[in-house]
């Protein structure tokens, strides 16, 4: 019960802190809200695959770099933006229906190294397609001609939309058959076949929506920023960190990718801006206490389960 | 605009600029509370009659500076001090700081009637493209720059252009050569590099003059804008020339080994071997060279050989490699600006960092020059006003004449063509400049 | 011409094989995936360029030192931090290692900055040629070195106690508890000879390859596949792994390529995970 008017009140809380940045904060401050958006959705989207049905996926920079180039090349045909991040979404989950295929069939640590290996050979492919993606030069985006301040009122609300989206997935997963297969598969894959689930359908769903998430996050950010090349969107650190952010406030939890996200946005933003050159070794140390001492994630273990 | 932001995050960020104007009233107040004699930590009435004398003379001092702290222009340097690019970015830097030691010795730039102090602020973005954007954002939304340098290499300056753009700042970028980089219709950006087939073409017709019989090459190209976009250039200006190419390798970024690539270009026997790259990709490829006995009787790299380092680490290997540049210390041009000439300002260089300046150091200085001499010719710090100063400029450096095209790259820069010998830098071309002849490698 | 690639992919193979040797040590014993084993590598570079710049020092000659040095600094790294996760989830491990390799990094870029170090010994082989074949020597020395290493690292496995005693714990950790191995120690041996034989592939490398951390990723990458290539659990494995990995990659280059040579291992990879995990040779246990 109380439960429910915390999660009714979080809710209001953030469309409430939305709205008003959307209406008074700068661009600045927006941009910033678009990268917590961001992170969220992604830190979201890896929940589902990684957190719930316990598939340690690094492949989410493989699918936000195949997203980044499905909207990018389709806007530069002439498609309009929204159209165009649909279609990266619809893209990006066929491919991990295709590669999904061959690589859920593992588990642990060869599932880990085989999802890396898949951002590894979508990032070369990029590269060497030079006649489809421009491969080392990138693809630039002709410039929008609306004033700096709307195009970041019109991308924060993208990636808003995107964020809220995939949380609603997220819940709407947890609270659903899938959502408790996944849970079985998680504890015990082999158990939950006995209990006459079809584990490869579910890891499947899991694995097409996470990536679909992911692309559509990345065809908004590739779209905001108006030129993308394979290193920039193909970066091994973008599978690191929603991981990292999902641990933070709870893997296979709700709201502990979201809280993770804030957090973890946060210490990156204040690290950034004052320990120059230390800060990757800050980084560093944090995930290393964060895994030692809370691995279940700050918000894992004192609200239940299913929810938070 | 600093709405809705806590205090802390505030505050946080200003520590990450650096301070104007020294806060002195703090340290008096501080002073005089330890002094008073009553015992009270009243600020004002423990002030002491020595303090009081003490304000007395420091006020105007203060007054002097707040006064002339008023004109300062700040412009904004987004650099890679860590991570992969971090020896391009301290070069980089090394040019804007010369300048600005020497612009502070003059007491700031002439703008109009005032003299105008010069703010650089720096940025890390971690040879990172993202970040590069973001950190130009950031220094224009909160640090308030009027002005811009790029960050290093074509494809940060690309993608932080467009951050520029938007917010109509012009952004002068010393070490982005590739066309690509300026096709965007941005009419805020301006490069200092000639672009890659004003290398290439001179080169290709060079070669075919200066080396007999030359019918075939191979080329070999790191896969990444400026060095593809390069080695794409060379297979053009060398189809123009009726050379053959007669292989046309890429290597992926950060590959550690070369040797299946140079032994197919191998077998193809070509007189002319031309490899594109970083410096580290350079040292890699002669030396793999050398271990698979694989020599052409012209090799040219660029852009390795125009730094110290491809001399060091190669030693011997590095003689007879030949590469071009876009500026050498030997050119003869005189004209505004701190340095007056290229000896004056390699000179300076090197007794401020002990090592010859490089063309990337003296491009990033040449944006500063130009850039000073656009607010002159302006008579203002305004980035509009820059802006087109700066379009419509025309003038002659120590870095050779300066005048940009439409695109906002330089059109007027002759890059001269030169050849490692005896562990030194010698141009064989063009004719005017010339210090020596090509020699083959036998 | 043929044969001349075959000859580069082999003299990669020797030492591909060094660099995943101990990667696989550390897998197939403790089942932890050392995200940090390609800064090992490049700290081992490092270390043999101060040997070499400070003290003149060929890096043949400061290899043990090298090892020693890098291998004190891996089990010091295991009985801090890793030892109080043993047998945590794949995720938290994976995390933690990663964690420490930005960490390590980082203090690798601030010693010595990212600009590549060389090292260039003032003896040098050159290449033999024989019958058209170019042999660069240099290489062939450090391949050979290399697989020399990881030869010491099978008969140290096989014969020795500590080797015994790390194969034991792999197999049952209760019983070989039960049978007077100290499991925290053997651990901790184990994460110091990975480490060790890290260090000195980096050595090795230092000789033919400029030394830079940004170098390494593309060494995880290499003992990753070398891995899986030749299976966990075996030290054959590395070597015939590490063998098949170069001359795939110098073929592949040759074929279709330089810029390509990379997807086709990494493809060969996923093809081999969803095929046959174990690997040509693996098999449990280590031997």
């Amino acid at each position: 019960m109380s439960e429910r008017w915390m999660v009714g009140f979080a809710t209001t809380a953030a469309i409430g802190a939305a709205l008003g940045l959307l209406y008074w904060a700068g661009a600045y401050e927006l941009r910033l809200g678009t990268i917590l958006a961001m992170y969220i959705a992604l830190a979201t989207g890896w929940n589902l695959i990684g957190g719930m049905a316990g598939y340690p996926s690094f492949a989410t920079a493989a699918f936000f770099g195949l997203g980044a180039y499905a909207g990018t090349l389709t806007q530069v045909k002439g498609v309009p933006m929204v159209l165009a991040w649909t279609f990266a979404a619809v893209v990006a989950a066929t491919v991990a229906l295709a590669i999904g295929w061959i690589v859920l069939r593992l588990r642990g640590h060869y599932f880990a190294i085989a999802s890396f290996a898949v951002v590894i050979v979508l990032r070369e492919v990029a590269t060497n397609w030079t006649g489809l993606t421009g491969g080392g030069m990138g693809v630039s985006l002709p410039m929008l001609q609306s004033s700096m301040l709307a195009q970041a009122r019109l991308f924060f609300a993208a990636q808003a939309v995107l964020a809220a989206l995939a949380v609603a997935i997220s819940l709407f997963v947890a609270y659903s058959k899938l959502g408790f297969a996944l849970g079985c598969i998680r504890q015990n894959e082999s158990a939950a076949g006995m209990l006459g689930l079809d584990a490869r359908r579910a890891k499947t769903a899991a694995f097409c929506i996470s990536s679909a998430i992911t692309g559509a996050a990345g065809a908004i950010y590739a779209s905001s920023i108006f030129y993308i090349d394979p290193s920039d969107v193909f970066d091994i650190l973008l599978s690191v960190k929603p991981i990292i952010m999902a641990m933070l406030g709870g893997a296979g939890t709700v709201a502990g990718p979201i809280l993770g996200a804030t957090l973890f946005m946060i210490l990156e933003q204040t690290v950034w801006a004052n320990f120059l050159s230390v800060h990757s070794a800050i980084l560093g140390a944090l995930v290393v206490v964060i895994a030692m001492f809370v691995p279940r994630g700050l918000f894992g273990r004192r609200l239940r389960r299913r929810l938070a | 605009m600093n709405v809705g932001l806590p205090d802390v995050l505030v505050q946080l960020r200003s520590r990450g600029r650096q301070a104007t104007i020294p806060s002195v009233y703090p340290p008096i107040i501080h002073y005089a509370t330890r002094r008073g004699q009553s015992g009270k930590d009243h600020p004002v009435t423990a002030i002491s009659r020595r303090t009081l004398i003490a304000t007395a003379l420091v006020t105007p001092a203060i007054a002097r500076r707040a006064f002339s702290q008023a004109k300062v222009i700040k412009i904004g340097a987004p650099l890679p001090l860590t991570g992969a690019l971090a020896p391009e970015g301290l070069k980089q830097r090394r040019g804007y700081e010369i300048w600005a030691d020497a612009v502070k010795s003059a007491d700031g730039i002439k703008v109009g009637n005032d003299r105008v102090k010069v703010e650089l602020a720096y940025a890390d973005y971690e040879s990172n493209t993202p970040r590069a954007a973001q950190a130009v954002e950031r220094m224009i939304t909160q640090g308030g720059v009027s002005a811009v340098f790029g960050p290093y290499g074509s494809g940060a300056v690309k993608a932080s252009s467009t951050v520029t753009e938007r917010h109509k700042v012009p952004m002068l970028a010393p070490t982005a050569s590739a066309r690509e980089v300026y096709d965007q219709g941005h009419k805020f950006l301006f490069g200092t590099l000639a672009p890659n087939d004003a290398v290439t073409v001179p080169l290709a017709r060079f070669m075919l003059a200066a080396v007999p019989n030359l019918k075939r090459m191979a080329i070999l190209s790191r896969n990444d804008l400026f060095p593809l976009a390069l080695g794409q250039q060379m297979e053009q200006a060398a189809k123009q020339s009726n050379i053959e190419v007669a292989s046309f390798q890429r290597y992926p970024i950060g590959a550690m080994d070369h040797a299946s690539a140079l032994t197919e270009m191998a077998a193809t026997k070509p007189d002319w071997v031309f490899v594109t790259g970083y410096t580290n990709d350079l040292i890699l490829v002669r030396r793999q060279m050398h271990e698979l006995k694989f020599t052409a009787r012209v090799i040219t790299m660029l852009t390795g050989p125009s730094y110290k380092e491809f001399i060091d680490a190669l030693g011997p290997l590095a003689e007879r490699v030949s590469s071009v540049s876009w500026w050498e210390p030997v050119l003869p041009y005189r004209g505004v600006g701190p340095f007056a000439t290229s000896e004056d300002y390699a000179k300076a260089f090197t007794a401020r960092y002990n090592v010859v300046p490089d063309y990337g150091e003296a491009s990033s200085t040449a944006c500063a020059v130009v850039l000073q001499t656009a607010a002159e010719k302006a008579q203002s710090i305004e980035p509009i006003a820059l802006r087109d100063a700066l379009a419509g400029l025309e003038v002659l450096t120590f870095y050779g004449p300066i005048k940009f095209g439409p695109s906002g790259q330089i059109e007027s820069q002759k890059c001269p063509i030169f050849q490692l010998q005896g562990g030194k830098r010698v141009i064989v071309a063009p004719a005017d400049i010339r210090q020596g002849d090509l020699q083959i490698i036998s | 011409m043929i044969a001349q690639v075959l000859l580069n992919g082999l003299l990669l193979g020797g030492l591909y094989a060094c660099i995943a040797a101990g990667f696989s040590l550390l897998w197939g014993v403790m089942n932890v995936i050392n995200l940090l084993h390609g800064t090992l590598v490049v700290l081992g570079g490092y270390l043999a360029w101060m040997a070499f710049y400070f003290f003149g020092v060929h890096p043949l000659v400061a290899l043990p030192a090298v090892a020693l040095l890098v291998g004190l600094f891996g089990a010091s790294l295991q009985a801090g931090v890793l030892g109080r996760v043993v047998g945590a989830p794949v995720l938290v491990t994976l995390v933690i290692t990663f964690g420490l390799d930005l960490i390590t990094r980082n203090g690798l870029l601030l010693s010595f900055g990212a600009d590549f170090r060389t090292i260039r010994p003032s003896w040098t082989l050159g290449t033999a040629e024989v019958g058209g074949l170019k042999i660069p020597l240099d290489r062939t020395i450090a391949a050979s070195a290399a697989l020399a290493m990881t030869l010491a690292l099978y008969l140290l496995l096989r014969r020795s106690w500590l080797g015994r005693a790390i194969i034991a714990v792999r197999m049952d950790r209760d019983a070989a508890a039960l049978m007077g191995v100290r499991v925290r120690h053997a651990f901790t041996a184990a994460f110091a000879l990975s480490a060790a034989l890290a260090g000195a592939a980096g050595a090795l490398l230092g000789l033919v390859f400029p030394i830079s951390p940004l170098q390494s990723d593309g060494y995880l990458g290499t003992a990753f596949t070398v891995c899986v290539l030749g299976g966990l659990g075996s030290v054959v494995g590395a070597v015939v792994g590490g063998v098949v990995l170069g001359l795939v990659e110098s073929i592949a280059g040759f074929a279709l390529g330089a810029e390509n040579a990379s997807i086709v291992s990494f493809v060969l990879l996923i093809l081999l995970l969803a095929v046959r995990p174990e690997g040509l040779l693996g098999r449990r246990g280590y031997a």
